[in-house]
């Protein structure tokens, strides 16, 4: 390899780092082109200075890269070389386009997904008997006032889901219910969509406040079968 | 020297396949995208106001977006007609104009249809603005349009049993029922005089638009099956009146590429002198 074989790699990696990989790490979200431009920059000034620490390195990794530029003695090269003095001044030009023309995404839609809860939720423990019976009771409360949204197989899937955006939550994922405390369901179910703080986007949760509808000790109910039917188990404090 | 250059021109080959890869890559995901935004198209020479069926609707991109039976508040309802709504817009500065379009088996009297805009500043719950616990939210326009009378009523609504009339109508509406679906024009001024009741149309922001539709067919015993908040809805999308274009960022660029170049000059030099 070349002292500029690794460079480039390395360049080429992070590019596919920050555009597929990053995103898809929960609790983050795709990057804006200028903000992944800013990162390769970043990296590209890491490497110079990391080439050029030491005086061999320097001449391994200066001395080829001069010899390109001013295209003496690269034969074959030379087209190749043409082709990025061109492309360089198009590339900038490509990204100042991109930073300063209006964008027609519509507003980045950040959304805290978990906010905390108030206060007098935290903590709070199920006061219903975790019991066949109760559980089978509870599962039969989310049949009827859950499942057209959260799904009968408790995916998020349900028949009345589709038009709801953010979606109804898939209990079976384990990042929702799982990681969350029997308390915090209580708050979420008890106060709906609209009881969410502003982080969490109120105004777009389809979710209801069935503190309207439902009796708290249903709720308890509900929460001990949402938990056994979708196979997980709240978090707890040890 | 001809090793270097060999090793060279395999990476930089290499790089430059790569990179072409992950641009058609990019390219063919953002096709995938499901449409998150209604955007108005600028026209001149008139808006088809009246006319669900003029040439000029296909100069609009369509967006289409999910319809649910309203499960969220009572009285639910647990299955609906109306699958998907598909929607286009067209401004000319003045006024906008919208097309809503949606698959419908039979021609009711009773068949329906709204619009909802956000209203102001404040955020406002999708289902009527209605109050949200820990956010001060704002009131709701609403645009309802029914075949019966065949015109649209002007509503404002902050919170569930709040929706009326306006006392000011500014919203027009036209239907026309063809091949087992409904075509509905909806126009109005961009701005006007109540900004407190009546969604305001800037050209270039996003203002968040939200759909229902009723089907007004009726069961075995002539009862209407979809009625008041029993309907179809979608939550909280985008719309936005595209802005008259805007080339300076066309000039912004090439002072930048012409920059780059002067400077790649100037270093080639630089080098070869100093050689
Ligand atoms: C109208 C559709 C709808 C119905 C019916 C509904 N939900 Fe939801 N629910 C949602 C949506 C949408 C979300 C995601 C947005 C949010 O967090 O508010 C959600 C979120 C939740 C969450 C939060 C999960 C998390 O990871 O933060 C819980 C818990 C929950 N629902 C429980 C229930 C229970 C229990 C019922 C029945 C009593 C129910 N839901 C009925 C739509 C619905």
């Amino acid at each position: 390899m070349g002292a500029l074989g690794k460079p480039i790699i390395l360049m080429i990696a992070m590019y596919l780092f920050l555009k597929f990989v990053l995103p898809y790490i929960p609790g983050s979200a795709p990057l804006p082109s200028s903000l992944i431009f800013l990162y390769l920059l970043l990296t590209a000034a890491g490497i110079v200075i990391f080439e050029t620490l030491s005086g061999e390195s320097k001449e391994a990794f200066w001395g080829p890269m001069q010899r390109f530029l001013t295209g003496e003695n690269i034969g074959g090269l030379q087209a190749l070389r043409y082709g990025i003095l061109v492309l360089f001044p198009l590339l900038i030009g490509w990204q100042t386009y991109g930073s300063t023309a209006s964008s027609d995404a519509p507003p980045a839609e950040s959304r805290t997904i978990h906010p905390a809860p108030p206060g007098e939720y935290t903590g709070l423990s199920n006061p219903v008997p975790k019991t066949p019976e109760n559980i089978m009771q509870g599962k039969g409360f989310y049949a009827a006032f859950c499942s057209p949204c959260h799904g009968g197989n408790f995916d998020g899937k349900g028949p009345a889901a589709r038009g709801y955006n953010p979606p109804p939550a898939n209990f079976a994922d384990p990042t929702t219910i799982a990681m969350l405390q029997e308390s915090y369901l209580f708050w979420r179910i008890k106060k709906g969509g609209v009881g969410l703080p502003i982080e969490g986007a109120p105004w777009k949760s389809a979710m209801p406040r069935w503190e309207l509808e439902l009796p708290d000790e249903w709720i308890w109910k509900i929460i001990m079968g949402e938990y056994d039917g979708a196979h997980q188990s709240p978090r707890t404090w040890e | 020297m001809k090793r270097v250059n060999h090793v060279m021109k395999r990476v930089l080959r290499g790089a430059v396949v790569a990179i072409a890869a992950m641009t058609i890559a990019e390219a063919s995901l953002s096709f995938a995208q499901e449409s998150v935004a209604v955007k108005a198209t600028i026209v001149t020479g008139g808006l088809p106001v009246d006319d669900p069926n003029a040439a000029i609707w296909s100069s609009a991109m369509p967006a289409t977006f999910p319809m649910s039976p309203q499960v969220h508040w009572p009285n639910r309802i647990q299955e609906v007609t109306v699958q998907d709504v598909s929607v286009r817009a067209l401004h000319d500065g003045n006024q906008v104009a919208f097309l809503l379009e949606y698959k419908d088996p039979s021609e009711d009297l009773d068949d329906a249809a709204a619009f909802e805009f956000m209203v102001g500043d404040k955020k406002a719950h999708f289902a009527h603005g209605q109050p949200m616990l820990q956010v001060e939210g704002g009131p709701v326009n609403i645009w309802f349009w029914k075949h019966k009378d065949d015109k649209a009523v002007d509503m404002t609504a902050k919170g569930f049993g709040t929706l009326k009339p306006q006392t000011h109508q500014d919203v027009k509406a036209k239907g026309a029922y063809a091949n087992g679906g409904w075509k509905i024009v909806f126009s109005r001024t961009l701005s006007t005089d109540h900004p407190e009741e009546d969604v305001q149309i800037i050209p270039g922001e996003f203002i968040s638009i939200a759909f229902a539709v009723w089907d007004g067919r009726k069961d075995a015993v002539g009862e209407l099956v979809e009625k008041g908040s029993q309907k179809a809805v979608s939550s909280w999308w985008y719309f936005r009146a595209d802005a008259p274009p805007d080339y300076s960022s066309y000039m912004y660029a090439a002072i930048a590429a012409v920059v780059a170049l002067g400077f790649q000059f100037v270093l080639i030099r630089k080098l070869k002198k100093g050689q």
